[in-house]
């Protein structure tokens, strides 16, 4: 299988946060998660009492100079909250060094001026900054912290500096009622761009599902606002919505193909086809940047190969017309909800499984009962 | 405001939006733009605005554009107001 160049690489450089979003998609098993030990510099060897620990700056150096040569133009600087490690700038400074646009996703949190104009001095092109709802009380409820306010802090400190501004907004069931609302709060808050993303169902998510997804009439009436908002706001604010795909009949086009636009490093410096498929998957190996370069991980790993093309595909998939389209939809949903990645996303109104996500859905919309409680994400372990 | 863009006067000076960059691909050689989770490939027309993009006016970029293809001015004119009008509805350029 010949490999394509990879044009993206998001980079998750913490799984620590201060926030406890019960939509987090990061994995709820996540033990990996202490600060790195003093630099170790930037070679492949690794000991035992390293292979837990973050990646040093040193080694984040070396994976953004081999993505650019593989091909990457651009960087998603992720997490957790990225902002925890006191090195973000060193690594902005990096990429934009290696010629790639750097892209920050953050909470906002521990975003002083100190921090913004060293994140300025180092080039950063652009902020997605996210929030839980235009409303104070409701977004650091869902936050699980009192996060709000200093979110607003956040996007004023971003403004000043002139760095161009995104809001991320992920929407669920308690919050998507307000959603012109939260375009009316992007348009006085002066983004360039809002990203209205109805949360995807991994990690933490997958764990709350019953109490983040969207009834059907929901989805319908916030279809028909993000789509007036989109019209009406075009050539001012960049309007993305992402839909539920649970009330779609065909499967989001996962990643645009397994293995061909896009990877992700994670805290630890395992090299992943797609952020959610480490805890998704659990018979993938996924190998690390401390053993191997980059570039023989991307082109010749197991892992990147498995699901990349068609030639892995299982009927319906195989014989469809929509098989380069959709590319059979999400590997992490369909392990989540099938138990095997290789089959189709039962998403599809074809796969055999599609039965698995209308229960889900008609438990959604028949129940009176619902019970609004969710389980708020846990910080890993090793916070300091 | 959408209505302008449907007229964008002779006069309109395109700027890179903020939180766009021109950039040349070094694996294929060619220019693409990136912006916050995206990259587009540009064809010849969008490519001739965006390096133009540094305080020349619309009426100045087709007059370039005529002496260099030796094109007609109307088909040419008529090809850059479009274009510009698209990337300006996708916030990729700024006209001042």
């Amino acid at each position: 299988m010949t490999a394509p160049r990879p044009y993206a690489l998001l980079a998750e450089i913490t799984y620590r946060c201060p926030l406890h979003c019960p939509y987090c998609s990061n994995p709820v098993s996540a033990s990996l998660c202490e600060a790195p030990r003093r630099p170790q510099g930037g070679g492949y060897s690794q000991t035992h009492a390293q292979a837990k620990r973050e990646l040093t700056t040193d080694e984040w150096r070396r994976v953004i100079r081999e993505a650019a040569v593989l091909g990457v133009l651009q960087i998603g600087f992720s997490g957790g909250e990225p902002l925890v490690r006191r090195d973000l700038a060193e690594l902005v400074r990096a990429a934009r060094e290696a010629n790639l646009y750097t892209n920050l996703i953050t909470s906002g949190i521990g975003l002083d001026d100190d921090r913004v104009r060293a994140l300025y001095d180092a080039g950063l092109d652009s902020i997605q900054l996210s929030f839980q709802s235009d409303n104070a009380d409701l977004a650091d409820e869902i936050a699980g912290a009192g996060a709000h306010q200093r979110k607003l802090n956040a996007a004023a400190k971003i403004r000043a500096a002139g760095i161009a501004l995104s809001l991320n907004f992920v929407i669920h069931r308690r919050n998507i009622d307000r959603l012109p609302q939260m375009i009316e709060f992007a348009e006085t808050l002066g983004a360039e761009r809002v990203e209205l993303a109805n949360v995807q169902f991994y990690g933490w998510a997958f764990l709350n599902r019953a109490a983040l997804l969207p009834t059907r009439n929901q989805v319908i009436r916030a279809r028909e606002i993000a789509t007036a908002a989109k019209a009406r706001l075009a050539g001012r604010i960049d309007i993305f919505y992402v839909l539920p795909d649970y009330y779609e009949t065909r499967p989001k086009p996962c990643l645009n193909g397994w293995g061909q636009r896009y990877l992700t490093v994670n805290p630890i410096g395992d090299v992943l086809p797609c952020p959610t498929a480490s805890s998704a998957i659990p018979d993938l190996r996924f190998e690390n940047v401390r053993g191997r370069a980059l570039d023989w991980i991307w082109r010749e790993s197991e892992s990147f190969n498995r699901f990349r093309g068609t030639e892995w595909m299982p009927e319906p998939c195989r014989s469809c017309p929509q098989r380069e389209i959709d590319f059979g939809g999400c590997r992490c949903q369909a392990a989540l909800l099938t138990g095997n990645a290789a089959n189709t996303d039962p998403v599809c109104e074809f796969s055999p499984n599609r039965s698995v996500v209308d229960e889900v859905l008609r438990d959604t919309n028949s129940s009176s009962s619902y019970r609004p409680d969710w389980t708020y994400r846990i910080n890993p372990n090793g916070i300091r | 405001m959408p209505m302008q863009t449907r007229t964008i006067s002779d006069a309109a000076r395109p700027r890179l939006a903020k939180g766009v960059r021109l950039q040349t691909d070094s694996t294929t050689g060619k220019n693409v733009l990136l912006f916050p989770e995206g990259i587009v490939e540009l064809n010849e027309t969008a490519e001739e605005i965006l390096v133009r993009c540094d305080g020349h006016t619309l009426s100045e970029i087709v007059r370039e554009l005529a002496e260099e293809y030796d094109a007609d001015v109307a088909a040419l004119a008529a090809d850059v107001r479009e274009t510009m009008a698209d990337l300006q509805q996708r916030n990729l350029i700024e006209l001042t």
